[in-house]
């Protein structure tokens, strides 16, 4: 059951769309079963740049809100059987992956927190204090967008990496059984890049397989 | 005896029928039997259960059989490494789909019954009429990107040329299973129990086969517990298993599983019916509001199957969740470590504590006379 009902949270998207210009809002999916604790955090955001729509019971309209909300951030209670959805999202649904901030009434929160992916999430203590939600929940949307930053470096370089690996191997190649001299073999790749219209990794890699078996 | 170095334990586990072995440890008295006092806690994700778990807010818990490798390798959560000493149980997930699903089958196959259990291929049909029609594509559930219901369920629809492309998968807790099919939010699922009995007793689906049907006796719940836990306590971790394997063994029999549904059925655990949870217990897969059930004699398997003991966590069953994962494309980019089946599953642990137990034997029937 949702408590802000459908047509609320699509004039809240219509608002937001109208402000984006003046400050950038940021749209929270809040699940918590405990009303009065989902209450206080709605006013500790009041005049602020985030905007919450609350689930009560997140029951099946949980992918169906991430799906017309758009959140730029989650909030959840650690208890909630929901979390099991919220980690698919990104592995078997090709869901963008959204930073989420859990929140454990559970003293040893800090023990658990150093367990979390880092960059993911963070966990909030049980007793939201005002004063206390904003800079943590700025502190998990700041996590989460260097650590996608990070990642996506990563995954160029490795990238760039591995196509390196392949040109050079192809190059030994053809040195080796063409008898050509190093120029000669990337000048020969390259050429072929050119006139087929392919990537010079992908050159290589026919490359390799061909020479290997001949 | 063996002298635990902790005698306080607190365990997780999620709600389901396929607990039994920590709650018939738990009721019965195997854990204090081997000096444990142990605290069971009912969790209600397994997201939760594994970073409570990573984090040290429990000792030891039921983990889906693939979870502590996906920990060891760090595949949705930081890398921490979890072992397993002993397997729980096999079998025991159904898939079920909503009436609807199953209406539409047989108008689309022209068909008055489906014999079960059911052929995927019966769904292509479905499938290509909706995309005709511009319908939405059929909605499938599982509880965990890393479970064997999910492998289940795309093994089953791989045997008919069905991909994910082809239809929608996501991820539901078991909790909400029942209500979400009956809601038309997803056209089936794959589950453990007691969720599909439930489904089928409350009229809003058709269980359309086991997951015996799919794999034979393939490790479904294992215990699962750190590795430095296992270095710094290794008699608590023997204490453990060997009360959790008499009770597995005490599960053997099928007149106690009768009792051990009345254990599970209290609120503290599945906070469910003996009706819905005794069937599977006793061999019995309920199908259809209008259909008599099946004898699925192995639907939950404890502790033997025609093959011996079942409790064993073989290096062979690891490869075999290896090897799932990286069908299921879970495994890209990841360097898989070539001895992380030997680190996670640990039969010498296993070994160890079956030794204990004979020991205990062999001292109880000098005792007796």
């Amino acid at each position: 059951m949702i408590i802000m009902d459908r047509k609320d949270s699509l004039q809240h998207i219509a608002l937001s769309k109208e402000q984006k210009n003046v400050i950038a809002e940021l749209r929270i999916l809040l699940i918590d079963e405990n009303r009065q604790r989902a209450e206080s955090l709605t006013s500790a955001l009041n005049n602020s740049r985030y905007k919450i729509s609350h689930l009560v019971n997140p029951d099946m309209s949980l992918l169906k809100q991430v799906d017309e909300i758009q959140p730029d951030i989650i909030v959840i209670d650690i208890e909630s059987p929901s979390r099991d959805i919220l980690e698919s999202l990104s592995t078997i649904s090709h869901y963008n992956p959204k930073p989420v901030v859990m929140f454990s009434g559970e003293k040893d929160t800090d023990t658990i927190n150093q367990y979390i992916e880092s960059g993911v999430s963070a966990y909030v203590v049980g007793d939201l204090q005002a004063e206390r939600v904003k800079p943590i929940l700025d502190a998990a949307v700041a996590r989460f967008r260097e650590f996608q930053k990070l990642k996506v470096e990563l995954s160029d370089t490795k990238q760039q990496l591995a196509s390196r690996n392949l040109i050079d191997q192809a190059k030994r190649l053809l040195m080796k059984k063409k008898n050509l001299s190093e120029d000669d073999a990337f000048k020969a790749m390259r050429k072929t890049a050119m006139d087929t219209g392919q990537k010079l990794d992908d050159v290589a890699k026919t490359l390799i397989s061909f020479l290997n078996t001949i | 005896m063996i002298e635990p170095e902790q005698t306080d334990l607190t365990l997780g586990f999620i709600p389901l029928t396929d607990s039994a072995p920590l709650i018939v440890a738990k009721e019965m008295g195997f854990f204090s039997q081997w000096g444990l006092n142990v605290k069971l806690q009912k969790q209600n994700s397994w997201a939760t259960l594994r970073d409570k778990l990573h984090a040290g807010l429990l000792d030891a818990a039921q983990m889906l059989a693939p979870m502590p490798l996906a920990s060891s390798l760090g595949l949705g959560c930081a890398k921490v490494k979890v072992i397993t000493p002993l397997v729980l149980s096999l079998n025991g997930n159904a898939i079920t789909l909503s009436e609807k699903l199953h209406q539409e089958i047989l108008k689309e196959n022209n068909l008055v019954h489906v014999t079960l259990p059911l052929a995927a291929y019966l769904l292509q049909k479905v499938i290509s009429v909706r995309r005709e029609q511009n319908r939405p594509k059929l909605r499938f559930a599982t509880v965990f990107p890393y479970s064997c219901h999910y492998y289940q369920l795309r093994d089953w629809l791989a045997s008919a040329n069905i991909s994910e492309a082809d239809l929608d998968i996501v991820v539901v807790p078991p909790v909400n299973m029942v209500a979400f099919l009956q809601s038309g939010e997803i056209d089936g699922c794959c589950v453990g129990g007691p969720w599909n009995a439930k489904a089928v007793r409350a009229g809003i689906g058709l269980t359309a086969l086991t997951s015996f049907d799919i794999w034979q006796d393939s490790p479904e719940k294992v215990l699962g517990l750190l590795a430095s836990f296992q270095q710094t306590k290794p008699n608590t971790v023997i204490a453990l298993t060997a009360a959790l394997k008499q009770a597995c063994i005490w599960l053997e029999s099928i007149p106690n599983r009768f009792e051990a549904a009345r254990l599970l059925s209290s609120d503290q655990y599945l906070d469910a019916s003996v009706d819905v949870i005794a069937p599977s217990l006793i061999g019995s897969c309920l199908t259809h509001i209008t259909m008599p059930p099946r004898a699925i004699p192995s639907y939950n398997q404890f502790s033997k199957s025609s093959n011996g003991s079942i409790n064993v966590p073989e290096y062979i069953r690891g490869e075999w969740l290896i090897s799932q994962m990286r069908n299921a494309g879970q495994l890209k980019n990841i360097e898989v470590p070539a001895d992380l089946v030997r680190d996670v599953f640990r039969p010498d642990i296993y070994q160890q504590m079956r030794l204990k137990l004979e020991d205990q034997a062999v001292q109880f029937y000098r005792r007796s006379g």
